[in-house]
């Protein structure tokens, strides 16, 4: 028994004790809390509730209300800070800390790119539409425990964070998810047993447009020779050699992009993929082709 | 040594010739070391644990080799709080009170006011089934059925079943053996070998498929205290009720497999979410 600890030590206590058995268990003292007050002698008294005035009666004053002053929150005139909050997107941080702490643990593969789409499969990441959750914001906690090569898609990245990425030979890319396709992605399974056809994505609304069709932040609208120029721009910004993407192994899939209509890898809008056939239906109509084309 | 070498090619060449004396070359044959690799093998922090791995196809116990089985499901923190809220939760789902008291409407008679209100200098009362009276009706008694049905939340039953097959295992209480195939249909010899192993009365024999060997069946079939069970009806009352759990190799396996399985599914907060008491 020496030196054990913890529960080794609980364990070896239980070789010498009477064998566990249903009637010799109890709960934790104090576990269960009795569902009635004690009466007469057996805790009767006061209850708990101490003795007279409010706390007795439990008629306490309305919240806010400071005895006739004129009450703190009426005190000052009123001033939106929260206006239009409930409209505004959320994204929801990730640190590379954490995408790096998904690649060692095989939550994620990087030799695939890495998109909202497969974040969300990991199940570690808290992705809530009633929230208005609208994507990945990748920080940069753990920047420099970063090691991954990943071709990775976030909807909100700053600057260092597209520094680490490409200093270590991978790709980055912000794209905009509209709120129905979001749906799509957030339970992809459940989607496709729905039957519905695969919706198009669209173009991000103009509070954002800027944003995603800049090269400086690697937006999915801006174009990609002005995205090369930036990527050198930034490596000789933070002082770093850009290692070749044209020469790596993988170019292919590092330079691999999501169309901007597109939802999944390898999935066109307006296909319908069923699980339990194991078969996409793709459509045939020139109308629907025109619609869903890019 | 050179008898033996010579022995063993012998019966290599007439193994068919010499079937009487092959058993006891059997026996020579090296033990069983039933090991496994698991993703976190490098960063346990307890050993894991070594269990014999025995027979009951003789009487007298046979040791045929060694099995080594994950800490975390067989070296769990013995939680006995945990134990009791899963045997309490066993208890109480698939309970259902018929207890039942009559409230005054329901009980007979009583319609008639039983004497004026005013003038008789007598207390005031509209009816004799009122719950002041006797044979009247009652007040918040039991009504039947009620339910006691309520779930335990999903990782206080995954632990209640690690800490019940630790608390068993610590306290020898929990044996593995190799198959469930013995000899003989009798009862008196599963008896004779829960005697001799000083299994203790009551012994689970827990296999995977709920389809058992037709003798250990028969032979089981009129001991009460006796009972067999597939992995997918193993629960923490059961262990506890008997004395003795006896696992095939493969049900420990597959029982290491389902709980590892269950305490790393990357999904758990969807499981646990209505659980949840808040937010």
């Amino acid at each position: 028994m020496a030196g054990k600890q913890g529960k080794d030590l609980a364990l070896s206590m239980l070789r010498t004790l009477p064998r566990v058995a249903l009637n010799n268990i109890r709960n934790n003292p104090g576990a269960n809390k009795p569902s009635k007050r004690g009466r007469g002698q057996h805790g009767g008294d006061k209850h708990g509730a101490g003795n007279k005035g409010s706390g007795q009666r439990q008629n306490f004053m309305r919240t806010g209300y400071e005895t006739g002053n004129n009450p703190f929150y009426l005190r000052f005139s009123y001033e939106p800070y929260y206006k239009g909050h409930h409209l505004r997107r959320e994204y929801p941080p990730l640190s590379l800390q954490q995408l790096q702490m998904f690649i060692d643990t095989n939550r994620l593969d990087p030799s695939k790119p890495i998109d909202l789409v497969s974040i969300i499969n990991t199940g570690l990441y808290d992705f809530r539409i009633e929230w208005k959750h609208a994507g990945v914001h990748l920080t940069d906690e753990g920047v420099d425990n970063f090691k991954a090569k990943v071709n990775i898609e976030v909807q909100w990245a700053s600057e260092p964070v597209i520094a680490a990425i490409e200093k270590n030979g991978g790709t980055i890319t912000t794209a905009y998810y509209d709120i129905h396709c979001l749906h799509v992605i957030k339970d992809v399974d459940r989607f496709f047993t729905t039957g519905v056809p695969i919706p198009r994505r669209l173009l991000p609304p103009s509070d954002c447009l800027e944003y995603y069709m800049s090269a400086e932040t690697r937006g999915y609208l801006a174009n990609p020779e002005e995205i090369s120029r930036e990527r050198l721009v930034l490596s000789q910004k933070y002082g770093y050699e850009l290692p070749k993407i044209e020469d790596n192994p993988n170019y292919e899939m590092l330079t691999q992009r999501k169309d901007p209509r597109q939802l999944f890898y390898g999935l066109e809008p307006g296909w319908v993929v069923s699980l339990k056939d194991k078969a996409i239906l793709k459509p045939t109509a020139d109308y629907l082709k025109e619609f869903y084309s890019s | 040594m050179l008898t033996l070498r010579n022995i063993v090619t012998k019966l290599q060449i007439h193994s068919k010739q010499v079937t009487y004396c092959t058993k006891a070359i059997v026996e020579q044959t090296s033990p069983i070391i039933s090991k496994r690799s698991y993703e976190d093998e490098n960063y346990f922090y307890q050993r894991p644990r070594e269990v014999w791995l025995e027979n009951i196809d003789t009487v007298e116990r046979k040791k045929l080799g060694l099995v080594f089985l994950h800490p975390d499901v067989y070296a769990a923190s013995p939680r006995i709080d945990i134990i009791q809220e899963n045997i309490r939760w066993q208890r109480m789902y698939r309970f259902v009170c018929y207890a039942h008291t009559k409230i005054r409407s329901e009980v007979r008679g009583g319609g008639r006011k039983p004497w004026p209100q005013k003038g008789l200098g007598r207390a005031r009362h509209s009816s004799i089934r009122s719950p002041l009276w006797r044979g009247g009706g009652v007040v918040h008694g039991p009504r039947s059925p009620t339910t006691h049905f309520y779930m335990l939340p999903f990782y206080t039953r995954v632990v209640g079943l690690t800490s019940t097959l630790s608390v068993k295992l610590a306290q020898d209480d929990l044996y593995i053996i190799n198959d469930l195939e013995i000899p003989s249909n009798e009862p008196s010899y599963v008896e004779e070998l829960i005697e001799k192993r000083h299994w203790g009365p009551s012994v689970l024999f827990v296999d995977t498929d709920d389809v058992m060997p037709i003798n250990i069946t028969e032979a089981t079939d009129t001991i009460k205290h006796v009972n067999l069970m597939p992995v997918y009806g193993l629960n923490v009352y059961s262990m506890l009720k008997h004395n003795t759990l006896v696992l095939t190799e493969r049900a420990a396996r597959l029982i290491e497999d389902k709980i590892l399985y269950h305490l790393h599914r990357p999904d758990s907060h969807k499981l646990m979410s209505k659980f949840k008491l808040n937010q």
